[in-house]
């Protein structure tokens, strides 16, 4: 088994909402974006990260590379050079380890409000950004080889030219790109061509870490399944971990060795891949696991029920945070929050009640 | 069997700054009373623009092929020949909404934000359904409730702003069904809920089709959501059906090899793979359409000299299945 490479313990991240009324001058609430999440990421480990919206998997995934701050818990970073805690380390620090934890994100990319002037200017140029849409995240002015080359030179990995354009090359040809194709500029591409630029840059700085959030989501099925295959090889060659932020469970079963799913801010479960999608014990996995429709005319389709929709972090439910939609709720449910335990080796869940539960799925031939 | 919709050789040409394109060409379908027609297809294959013609609600650059053919079996009986109508006839008006319903991904895109949910579906009941202001007002609060919002005479009362997007869906097939449609036209209406809400507004739409005899035309990328929703499947590729007939069949047995590339490449969750099975190559642009078969540059089994010479023929092989392929009617040609 490989080394840990990010622990992650107790990590909390609270937002002020400003208040609602006439000119938002309502009381000032908080909203527990991310409330006590503990999980380890090893060393060339895909960990896929699942939960409806509103779940606060995006959160998760910024606030470890320090995009936007914790408001408490620790993030350690085992890195080659020793370990930093990059939820308490200063900006120095911070610039030292950069390099080495990359991002792909979706849309819109930083939330820049939420950053701070001074973090804002460390960290603009020494993130790479993969978006969900490669179609509005390329700077259409640049050529192929400068939007990859940037990470190297931003965060000053390397300065020779001559230098930086071998490594471009390198990685571009990996990611399956024409070397002639360097020299246009992003609008010439296909939305799986920008794909793999978007990758090529984030793992041009051979960084141990990459988040990759929705990255592939976007995209064709029968483009998306040649993504996912390069994620993989370049996973295999290079030794990068990812953190694979998806919404959609079949994409993370097939990219994730290990997984973890996030509901209201708080794990439920995280297991490794077998575990999670064949003998899942918390009953919100079961139910997301049911509603997904198979593209199988004799597959039976039938989801469990879950009242009404996923609450609000601003108003989290007392006691455990599904009880108002799980169908086996009990009054215990309602009052006492459920210990995150470990109920077989590697296999975590929070659920009073996970003993009693056999959610086992039998598995379809290949 | 009991024609609702047919659709005959319907082509779309729009006029660009680069010259006119053909998102869509020769595209011919149907739809049954009472039955699901899926037409599934990945981006520019042009499936949410062969059913915006159907509404008439192409922008003005686009325009429909001398051949196009849209014909429409209303409730009294007529039939309309939808690309004959002028923008202002009175039968548009009723085909729109009385007729035909439409629902979209965005359901912004169905209401309005400054008028109250109830206010645009009585709107809609009186004008299709000739009700008066309480009557309306009943229905409204009854259809609300039908598609599962708690306490419909409050919500009723909402503005659009004040539901989440899983009811503010809901509302919008509400507001759809209001007017009484004998035929829904579905544009992706689960693609940006969660999957727990999606089954939740399938189960609905499902279980509201079978209570109120609806057709459905159900558009979606989704060939999952097809397999659980629609009777008959339409598989669309660069503005063509590539392949059509019963889903079961068209799953069970794809014929055409975009079929079957589509459905290796969706990944399993019953299932774990070593490694996912793409569709190699990338979908062109609707602007650089290939000569001959549109699939030739991505498909497997492209024969030269064939396929990029001549657009392959729509083949009947069965009973309501069709298949666009060379290789097919090769087949055929040789029995």
């Amino acid at each position: 088994m490989n080394p840990v490479l990010i622990e992650v313990r107790d990590l909390e991240v609270r937002f002020p909402v400003r208040g609602k009324g006439f000119l938002n001058r309502g009381p000032v609430q908080e909203v527990r974006a991310v409330d006590g999440v503990s999980f380890d990421i090893r060393r060339a480990e895909t960990v896929g990260l699942v939960g409806e919206s509103g779940s606060g998997k995006t959160t998760v995934g910024r606030a470890i590379l320090r995009a936007i701050d914790p408001t408490s818990g620790t993030v350690i970073y085992h890195g080659r050079q020793g370990d930093v805690d990059l939820a308490h380390a200063d900006e120095s620090a911070l610039r030292d380890v950069r390099g080495k934890l990359q991002m792909v994100f979706r849309e819109g990319g930083v939330p820049v409000h939420s950053l701070s002037g001074e973090a804002l200017r460390l960290f603009r140029p020494r993130m790479s950004l993969v978006f969900q849409d490669p179609y509005s995240s390329l700077n259409p002015r640049m050529t192929v080889r400068d939007i990859i080359a940037e990470p190297l030179i931003a965060g000053g990995v390397m300065r020779d030219r001559a230098q930086i354009d071998a490594r471009v090359r390198e990685i571009a040809a990996r990611c399956k790109l024409d070397l002639e194709h360097l020299r246009r500029f992003p609008h010439a591409f296909s939305g799986g061509q920008r794909q793999r630029i978007c990758i090529a840059r984030a793992l041009v700085a051979r960084p141990d870490f990459v988040v990759c959030d929705e990255s592939v989501s976007a995209l064709d099925v029968s483009i998306q399944a040649e993504i996912v295959n390069l994620l993989k090889d370049l996973q295999e060659e290079m030794g990068v971990a990812f953190l694979f932020i998806a919404h959609d469970l079949s994409v993370v079963a097939q990219m994730s060795h290990r997984v973890a799913v996030l509901y209201v801010g708080k794990f439920v479960e995280y297991a490794p891949t077998e575990n999670l999608f064949f003998a899942p014990r918390h009953p919100y996995t079961h139910a997301l696991l049911s509603a997904v429709p198979r593209a199988d005319p004799d597959a039976v389709f039938d989801p469990i029920r879950l009242d009404g929709e996923i609450p609000s972090p601003l108003s989290a439910p007392s006691g455990c945070r599904f009880h108002t939609r799980c169908p086996f709720a009990r009054d215990r449910c309602k009052t006492e929050t459920p210990a995150w335990r470990e109920i077989a080796p590697e296999h975590f869940v929070a659920c009073h009640y996970a003993e009693e539960f056999d959610f086992s799925r039998p598995r379809a031939a290949a | 069997m009991d024609r609702l919709l047919s659709v005959e050789n319907l082509s779309i040409s729009f006029r660009t700054d680069e010259g006119p394109i053909t998102p869509v060409q020769g595209v011919s379908f149907g739809v049954d009373r009472g039955r699901t027609l899926g037409i599934v297809g990945e981006s520019g294959s042009g499936k949410s623009v062969s059913t915006k013609a159907l509404m008439r609600l192409l922008p003005g650059s686009a325009s429909l092929s001398p051949e196009t053919r849209m014909r429409y079996r209303a409730k009294n009986g007529e039939t309309v020949a939808i690309e004959t109508l002028k923008p202002r006839d009175r039968a548009l008006r009723r085909l729109r909404g009385g007729e035909i319903g439409m629902i979209f991904q965005e359901p912004m895109a169905s209401f309005s934000p400054v008028y109250s949910i109830g206010n645009q579906m009585i709107e809609t009941i009186r004008l299709h359904r000739g009700l008066g202001g309480r009557a309306a007002r009943d229905l409204a609060v009854e259809m609300l409730a039908k598609v599962g919002i708690s306490s419909p005479e409050t919500r009723v009362d909402q503005y659009p702003h004040e539901m989440s997007g899983g009811m503010r869906q809901r509302a919008m097939i509400a507001l759809a069904l209001s007017a009484g449609p004998a035929l829904l036209i579905a544009d992706e209406p689960t693609t940006a809920l969660d999957v727990t809400i999606q089954a939740q507004v399938l189960d609905l739409m499902r279980d509201l089709q079978r209570d109120l005899g609806m057709a459905m035309i159900f558009i979606t990328h989704d060939l999952g959501v097809i397999a659980q929703i629609a009777d008959e499947v339409a598989v669309m590729y660069l503005g063509t059906i590539v392949e059509r007939g019963p889903t079961r069949e068209v799953i069970r047995r794809p014929l055409h090899p975009y079929t079957r590339g589509l459905l290796e490449a969706i990944p399993a969750i019953d299932r774990l793979d070593a490694r996912l099975k793409p569709v190699p190559g990338d979908i062109p642009s609707p602007s650089q359409r290939p000569s001959g078969c549109p699939f030739r540059t991505r498909c497997p089994e492209a024969v030269p000299g064939l396929c990029d010479r001549a657009a392959p023929r729509e083949t009947a092989v069965g009973e309501g299945r069709a298949v666009r392929c060379h290789l097919h009617d090769a087949a055929r040609a040789a029995a």
